[in-house]
Parts: C-alpha cells; structure tokens; sequence
C-alpha cells in the first residue's frame, strides 16, 4: 500500500519534459487571464464556399470543411494536452491524500504548503539547486503556461497584432501609449476649464516596483528581450510621470509588485539575561564577503570591545576600526554597551564588514524605534549579500574582456 | 551672549590648566601631577638628547609644537619613588620597563632620565641600541678588533656614544672629580696614566676612533669601579635592550658572514655593565618590539623578547608595565593637542579617536595627524 | 537542452530576492548565482547625522526607512572627519587596490601641510595675520581643487579635413576629475629624493594659493579657449 502510494507519488513527482512550440499550444486554466485571448472563434467562410455549399455535385460533396493543417494540429496536439493536464490534475489531487494519510494529517485541509514540507521530510536533498529537487506542486505550476487558439479555423489571426511575433506585450504597449494619450488629452480639458489636479489622487508608488523581466514574461506567457523590456520600463515611467495618472491606477498596479515588507522591525528579539544580570543579545550568521562570525552585546557595559579575544587592535588599519565602531557612535551607545565577537575567514574589509551588521543587528534591541528608523536610513541594518563575481571563461577576470579589435 | 564669553572664557582657561603643570623638576613630580605635562627648557633637552634619547616622531613634534612637553604618567611616577626609596648600597637593581608598541617606554626612559641628571647621577645612556646593530647603511663602517680575537668593533658608532655621553655629563667630568685607576696602554705613543681624570678617557676616544670600542670597554669598567667605591652615583638607561640577545644582527664582515650580537665588542661591553655585581647605581632598560625584526614581534612581554638569555642575564629585574593611556590621561592629552593646534574639530572627534586609536599615545599622536 | 532547463527555470514560479546582473551570453541560468550589487529598487544609504537631520525635518525618514537601503561602503562612516572629496583623492591615488597605503600617504600629506601651516602660524605676529592662515588640512584640499577646477575643455571637432580644438562646457564631475588628476601628475613629476606626501603637500599649498604649477595649466587651458573662441560654433555645426 504505501509502495504503490510511493510509486503515485514518484509518478507525479517526476518532471515530464514536453515537446513544446510556442506558436501553436493550449493554455488552460492559467490562472493570469490576459483579455488579449477573448477574441472570439468567429468563422467567416468566404463566398465562394457558400456558393459551392449550395451546390450538390460530387465535388461539393466530398469537400471537406477547410481547416488549415496548423489549426488541425493545434486542435489535436489541444485535445492531448487538455487530457494530459486532467489526469496530471487528477494524480496530483490522489496524490495529495496519499501525502496527507502518510503524514497523519487531515487530508481536506492540507494546505501547499504542508505539501513542499512534507517533500523535504520525505525526500531529503542534498542538492544546491533548488530547481534540481523533489518537488510536488498543482501541474499549472509546474507545466508551462500555453496560450489558447491565436487564430480561427481558416487560419485567420485573432489578436491585430499576431503577425508581430508577441501580441501582448506589443498591446500592452500600444495600450500604455493610447493611456499617454488620452491622460493629455484630459489634462489639456483641465486646463482649458483652467481647474487643478485633485491632489488626494497622488499615485502613492513608494512600497513597489515594477515587475521583473521575468514576471513580466510569466505574465504576458511570451519571450521578452532585455531591450524590449527596458522600453516597457521608460513607457510607464513616463505614464507614472503625468498628473493624471491615478485614472488609470488599476492599469498601472497590474505591473507593479509589492516589495518583501521591511523585517528590520520586525521580531525584535528580547535580550536574555546572563548569570551576573547584564542583559545580553547574540546574533549569529554574520556574514560578508566569505567572513563568518557571531556578535554578543551586553547592555550596561563600558565600551569594552573584544575580537576573537583581542581588543579594537586586532584589525591593524583604521579603516576597519572606523567600521567596527560606526554603528556604536552613530547610535551613541558606544559607551553604554560591551561587545564580544568571534569571527574568521576573509579579510579585514569582509571582517569588519560583518561585525558592523552584527552590532546593529544586536543594537536593535536595545534601541527605540526613532533610532531605529534611522538606523534603516543609514543602511546599518542591510545584509551585504554580495559575493565576488566569478571569472569567466574567455575573458581575463569578471568583467574585464580582452582587448576589442574592430576588425 | 556674555556669559556664553564667560563660559568660553572659563572652560578655556580650566584647560589650560587641566593638562600642564608648572612644576618642572622631575623630583617634585608626585600624584598630583598625573597626567599633566611638563616642559623641559631647551638647553636641557639639548644637553641630555641631542644625539637621541627620544623617538624621532617626537622630535618632529618638538619642532611642531615649539616646545618639548612630555607627559608624567604613573610608570614613571613608579619608578622614581622606586629610585628614591632603593638602598644604594646594594647592588644595582634592575628595571624593565615593557608595552606594546607605542605606549610611551622611551618617553618614560627620558623622563627618568631627567630625574637622574636632576638629582646628579652619572648618566650611561644607550639612546637606541638596534641603531649599532641593525641599521646598516649602504656600508658600515666595522672592523676586527684588535684587543679581543674573532669580534667586530664599530669605531664610528663607539665615538658618536663618546660625544653623547660626554655632552651627557658634562658638569660631572669638569669637575674632575672621577679618576681613572689604571693605567691604559693604546700604542707606543698613547698611553692614559692613572689618576687622570674621566674626561681625558672619553677625549681621547673622540680623537682617535681607532680605538674607541677599547675606550668604551675601558670606560665602563671605571664607571663599575668608581660607582662601587661611592666617588658616583650612576643610572644606566638602555633602550632597545632585547637586540642584544636577538640571534642575528644585519652587520656582515667583509668576508658576507652575518655577525652575531655576542660578537660585536659593544654588546659585551654593555652586558658587563648590566650585570649586577656593583653597587651604587640604578639600571632601567626597556624590551621594545620595535628593537627585533617583524617576524618576531609576536608578543610585548619580557619573557619573549629577551629570550632565555637575556632573561638568565637580567634575572631578578622589576618588570614596569607601561600601558595605554586612561581617561584622565586621554583628557589632557586631548585639551593639550587642541591648546598646541594640533587637533582641531568638534568635541565628537574625540570619542571616535579614542576607540580608533585604542588610547594608544602614539597611534592617538598619528591619527590626530591629518585632522 | 539547454532551452528546456531555461525554459523550465522560468516556469517554475518562484520570487527570487536578488536577480541576476545583465549577462548578454547565458549558457545555464542559475538561480542561485551570487549577486555582486544590490538591484536598482535599493535606496542609496543617508548615514551623515547632518543629511539625516534634513530628512527628519522634512519628516520624509519613515518613507525612505520602508524602502529596502544599501547598506553603507566600506571607508564610509558618519563620523564627523569622514569626507567624500577626500576618499575620492585617496581612490585616485590608489594603485591596485592598495586603499590602506593610499589613505597613508594622503593622510601623511595632510600632516605635512598642518606641520607647516602651523609653523607659519607662530612665525606670523600680528592676530590678523594668524587669522588668516588656514590650519586645516581638509579645507586647504578643497580650496586647492577649487582654485585647479577648469570651467572649460577644449574638444577636438573635425571640419574639413582639419582638427580644430573648439572650447565647450564640461560637466562637473569631469572637471573634478581633471582637477585631481593635474595634482596628482604634478605630484609624480617630483625629484626621487622627495617622498610622495611631501610633494603632495607641496602641490596642495600651492594651488591653494592660487600659484604652482596646477593652476598654472588650467590657466592655460582658459587661454587657449578663450583664443580658440572663433571656432565655438563648429559645435553646432
């Protein structure tokens, strides 16, 4: 039983690569619907057709309606796909219960994500890709998204824009230069009334930005170059620009995402107390560059400050002192506090550099939120995620090409 | 407005006195007067320092600050109550002043000096000691010894410590009262009789530097004999005194082998000199990092600079600590750089300096530099 | 195969918190490779306690504090003697990324100047005189690149054949650069005995005074345009 449930799970958990072209593919159930595809199957038989329909001959007869070989092989290649993704629907849905009853958990409310962890519990990976491990998720995620019917029977495009190769991202931006247009428009008939923007209409875009190249394509279901998407960035930048652009905010929001949410503030951790009293805060992971450490701060101190068991004096230049006591002086409490660090591996930059993010990680706590905001301003509480770029193979370094010779 | 003057006026006049003192004699120097400078007059501090004796940076900021300050600090309070206080009819004790780089030991050594010269000893001042035996321009001037097989004696090095120490203690040997002992043959036509005084010894090894290691070797016997028959009282002060128990040296004799430090005259002669079988002086020496190459410069203590020779040699000794400045110290560092303009900027300047710099004097002394 | 992973990848919906930097040849896109700068949504960070006093007077900090920040660089601080102009003197006099050599030497060469102005200060008499003389080494900098700021470049157009040098504007920050770049070439032109501070120190003093050999050459430079003026509409040509 639980291998025949296994062999379900493998079953479904196992990627199946389809063959795949772009032009003439079934997209179903997709979840972003653009309006581009609501064009209608209209099929308008020319007139000739009418008049030999009428007809009664031999030749009429055994004329067959005309539909194009890429609308046939659209219909048939639709029809496979549509099965494929029902029973794939239908496994993942079995599958899903099977998960459920091996976990002893409840299968009606076993949500996606009690799924993906009970995957890694499962099936632990150790792989670094995270594209490379078992997964299990509904087949709309994991199956690429395919556009519906493009053009009718007769071969006859739907979209006014089909023969551009990529419809809807040349409507979107036909329909944000049509938006430009008419905002003038509106705002020339304001003046002319000589009346002022409503200024509670303000588009407030502070917390987002726009989508990325490749949520962009996620949601246009085409291919996009970097070019194109640029030029899809300066369209709407210039229509955010106009005064009147909170007319048309839903089609704006559209393009915009949310940014991840500020975790600065949030769980601050509560300081634990050691055997003397002295409230104290570790934060471990301080990382920069390949410098790995941890950070203790103790809160009534003197501004004692211990590196691997050596004073200040463990980094020789200034430059990595400067670092290490930045966020003591700029919050003032660099004699307020005692601070204990182990750190190893990199060098003195991606030393002090983690040190600086330990204390003010840890300084959090101790801190009120006006100076914690500033803290946020300053960029003290930011993780340096950078690493160094790798060398790639022709070049001499990262970056660095060899010499560019015009001929 | 005015009493904003007032208040101006107040705060600068309290610092002007928070960070000196009028008391210019190092034996009035007491607890009083921790942490506060003293100025020494010109003529003095050419007539103890002229050839060395302090750091070359601050001699630079000598120059600067148009007047020779230095700070008195709890070391070397120490050590001369520790001098007042000895009894001068045992044997020589010996002082080991240790710290990390920069901390203040030659300027402490120089301030004791001043003491000493206050208070009328026969000063032997070694002002640094890696100078004879790591310096080495493009050619040193070296020979074979003559008087003692297989070692290296350094002529010119030996006159210029001649000069220094009898610019040193030029009131003592005017007045004529130490006299040679002995009598000392130089060659055929050179002899120095017994009974002659001291000054006609160090001369003759100025003139003829032929024969000045000789000179010195000579000279520091009758020091030792003069010091035990109570015609003197001395105070041996030697900077720099782990180079002497350093494996190498960078001299190399023409022959291109590297000459060890036993093997040059004036260490022997200065080993004798520290060892404590005469009475009636005082010998403070300082262990510096500075004095041994980079590679060997892991530790400040004693134990690791002098090597076990060096430590059997100087064993008992009185380790001083010298340390880094604390708070009082740092404040009157602070107010006495911004009365000489040497650091200008606003009051937080100086929390910053003085977690950047550690309270280390020189490091402070550095940073303070392109501010 | 590689079009069915790249395909694959993007399928997959996942929202990564750092995208890749701009490569034009992909072979195998990774998701996981490591970023080397921040994405360009990332504030710039305001860590001067003066900047960051406007902002709290223009009460725009909690708006900017919602926004993700860089975090600061490296030889930035807020502390009072942190300055800009002088970090991009020492980046300029750095050979290699060699920073802690190059912040000696240019804080050796401040030394120098300080040594000598305050030598000149208590040779001065009179308190106006004193007054005047400028003790700090960071002002002495700014007004030397001040006094050796060209307002002009001349740029080469070709008209028929011929070259000629037409005067025209020059952004700011060219002419800053140009600025520095003069001091520094002077500095290397020094005899081997003198060390690079010293020079330095030198060639700030002079330029500071409006004299030397710096200031002589964008002297020279607004000489020639002004004698090239007749050519200054070929740039509209």
């Amino acid at each position: 039983m639980m291998y025949q449930n296994c062999m379900k799970m493998s079953s479904v958990i196992i990627k199946q690569f389809l063959p795949h072209t772009k032009s003439v593919c079934a997209r179903l159930r997709s979840p972003v619907v653009c309006n581009v595809f609501n064009y209608s199957t209209k099929v308008t038989t020319t007139s000739n057709e009418d008049v030999l329909n009428n007809l009664t001959d031999w030749e009429t007869l055994s004329k067959k309606k005309k539909i194009s070989k890429a609308m046939k092989a659209y219909l048939e290649r639709a029809q496979a796909h549509d099965e494929f993704m029902h029973k794939q629907q239908f496994e993942y849905n079995i599958g899903k219960r099977h998960l459920a009853n091996m976990m002893g958990e409840d299968p009606e409310t076993f949500t996606q994500k009690d799924v993906d962890r009970a995957i890694e519990y499962l099936f632990p990976s150790g792989i670094y890709d995270p594209a490379a491990r078992p997964l299990m998720k509904p087949p709309e995620e994991v199956f690429p998204a395919r556009k519906a019917a493009e053009f009718d029977e007769a071969g006859r495009p739907h979209h006014f824009l089909f023969y551009t190769g990529k419809p809807s991202y040349f409507k979107l931006m036909y329909d944000a230069a049509e938006n430009i247009q008419q905002l003038y428009n509106f705002q020339d008939k304001v003046i002319r009334k000589k009346a002022t923007p409503d200024p509670n209409g303000k588009l407030n875009l502070g917390a987002t930005v726009w989508l990325t190249k490749d949520q962009l394509e996620n949601v246009l279901v085409e291919a996009i170059t970097d070019l194109e998407y640029d030029n899809f960035k300066l369209v709407m930048e210039r229509l955010v620009s106009l005064p009147y652009a909170y007319r048309i905010k839903d089609f704006i929001d559209k393009y915009r995402k949310p940014l991840a949410s500020q975790k600065f503030a949030l769980e601050i951790p509560k300081p634990s107390y050691d055997a003397e009293g002295r409230a104290f805060i570790t934060t471990y992971e301080c990382l920069r560059k390949k410098a790995r450490g941890d950070v203790t701060i103790r809160a009534p101190g003197t501004g004692k400050i211990t590196i691997n068991g050596k004073d200040l004096t463990y980094f020789d230049d200034i430059q990595s002192r400067e670092q290490v006591m930045f966020p003591l002086i700029f919050t003032g409490m660099q004699d307020r506090v005692d601070v204990e660090c182990n750190i190893e591996g990199g060098g003195p930059s991606g030393q002090s550099g983690a040190i600086r993010w330990g204390i003010a990680w840890s300084l959090r706590s101790f801190v009120d939120a006006d100076m914690l905001e500033r803290m946020q301003v300053a960029g003290l509480l930011t993780r340096d995620f950078r690493r160094r770029e790798r060398k790639k193979p022709g070049q001499p370094g990262a970056r660095k090409k060899p010499t560019w010779k015009r001929r | 407005m005015l009493s904003r003057s007032w208040r101006h006026l107040a705060r600068r006049y309290s610092q002007a006195t928070t960070f000196r003192t009028n008391e210019n004699s190092p034996a009035q120097h007491s607890e009083k007067q921790e942490g506060l400078f003293y100025t020494m007059k010109p003529e003095l501090c050419k007539q103890l320092f002229s050839h060395g004796g302090f750091p070359k940076s601050f001699m630079q900021q000598t120059k600067t600050f148009t007047e020779t300050a230095v700070m008195v600090r709890q070391p070397a309070l120490d050590l001369i109550s520790c001098i007042k206080a000895s009894d001068l009819n045992q044997p020589a004790i010996r002082y080991v002043l240790y710290g990390e780089k920069g901390s203040g030991k030659s300027l402490t050594l120089a301030h004791v000096l001043h003491y000493a010269h206050e208070d009328g000893y026969l000063i032997v001042h070694v002002p640094w000691v890696s100078e004879w035996l790591r310096r080495v321009p493009r050619h040193k001037e070296m020979s074979n010894s003559q008087t003692n097989e297989g070692f290296v004696d350094l002529p010119l090095d030996a006159a210029a410590w001649l000069i220094h120490f009898k610019s040193q203690n030029q009131t003592l040997l005017k007045s004529e009262n130490l006299k040679v002992s002995k009598e000392y043959v130089w060659s055929k036509r050179e002899k120095t009789e017994a009974g002659s005084p001291l000054h006609t010894l160090v001369e003759h090894g100025i003139n003829r530097v032929k024969y000045a290691c000789d000179v010195v070797d000579v000279l520091i016997d009758e020091i030792k004999m003069l010091s035990s028959s109570k015609q003197c009282k001395t105070f041996v002060a030697i900077d720099g005194f782990n180079s002497f128990f350093y494996p190498l040296t960078r001299l190399s004799t023409p022959t291109k082998k590297t000459v060890k430090p036993d093997e040059v005259t004036l260490t022997t002669s200065f080993l004798k000199l520290t060892h404590n079988d005469w009475t009636n002086g005082v010998i403070v020496v300082t262990a510096d990092q500075l004095a041994v190459p980079d590679d060997h410069q892991e530790s400040f203590l004693p134990r690791y600079l002098l090597y076990k020779k060096g430590f059997d040699h100087l064993d008992p000794f009185v380790p001083i600590e010298v340390g880094r400045y604390n708070e009082k110290e740092f404040q009157s560092c602070v107010g006495y750089y911004r009365d000489r303009l040497w650091l200008r900027g606003p009051p937080e300047v100086e929390t910053e300096l003085k977690f950047t710099s550690a309270c280390n004097p020189y490091r402070f002394m550095e940073q303070c530099a392109p501010l | 195969m590689s079009n069915h992973i790249r395909h694959l990848n993007k399928c997959i919906l996942r929202y990564p918190s750092y995208t890749l930097p701009r490569i034009s040849v992909v072979l195998q896109t990774r998701e996981y490779s490591r970023p080397t700068s921040f994405p360009d949504f990332f504030q710039n960070p305001i860590f001067r306690k003066e900047d960051q006093a406007k902002l709290i007077e223009s009460s725009e900090l909690s708006k900017i504090a919602a926004l993700p920040v860089k975090p600061p660089a490296v030889y930035e601080t807020s502390s009072v003697y942190h300055d800009p102009l002088v970090n991009k003197v020492i980046n300029h006099v750095m050979e290699k990324g060699n920073k802690q050599l190059a912040r000696n030497l240019v804080e050796k060469a401040f030394e120098n100047i300080k040594r000598s102005q305050i030598e000149r200060y208590h040779l001065a008499t009179t308190p106006e005189a004193k007054a005047k003389i400028e003790l700090d080494p960071k002002k002495i900098l700014h007004k030397a690149i001040a006094n050796s700021k060209p307002l002009l470049q001349l740029q080469p157009i070709k008209r028929g054949g011929i070259t000629y040098q037409v005067p025209g504007p020059i952004t700011e920050k060219r002419s800053l650069f140009l600025a520095i770049k003069w001091l520094l070439e002077a500095t290397y032109e020094k005899e081997r005995t003198v060390h690079f501070p010293k020079q330095f120190a030198w060639e700030l003093l002079d330029a500071a005074n409006n004299t030397g050999k710096v200031v002589k050459k964008k002297q020279d430079l607004h000489r020639q345009c002004e004698a090239n003026r007749a050519y200054a509409h070929y740039r509209w040509q």
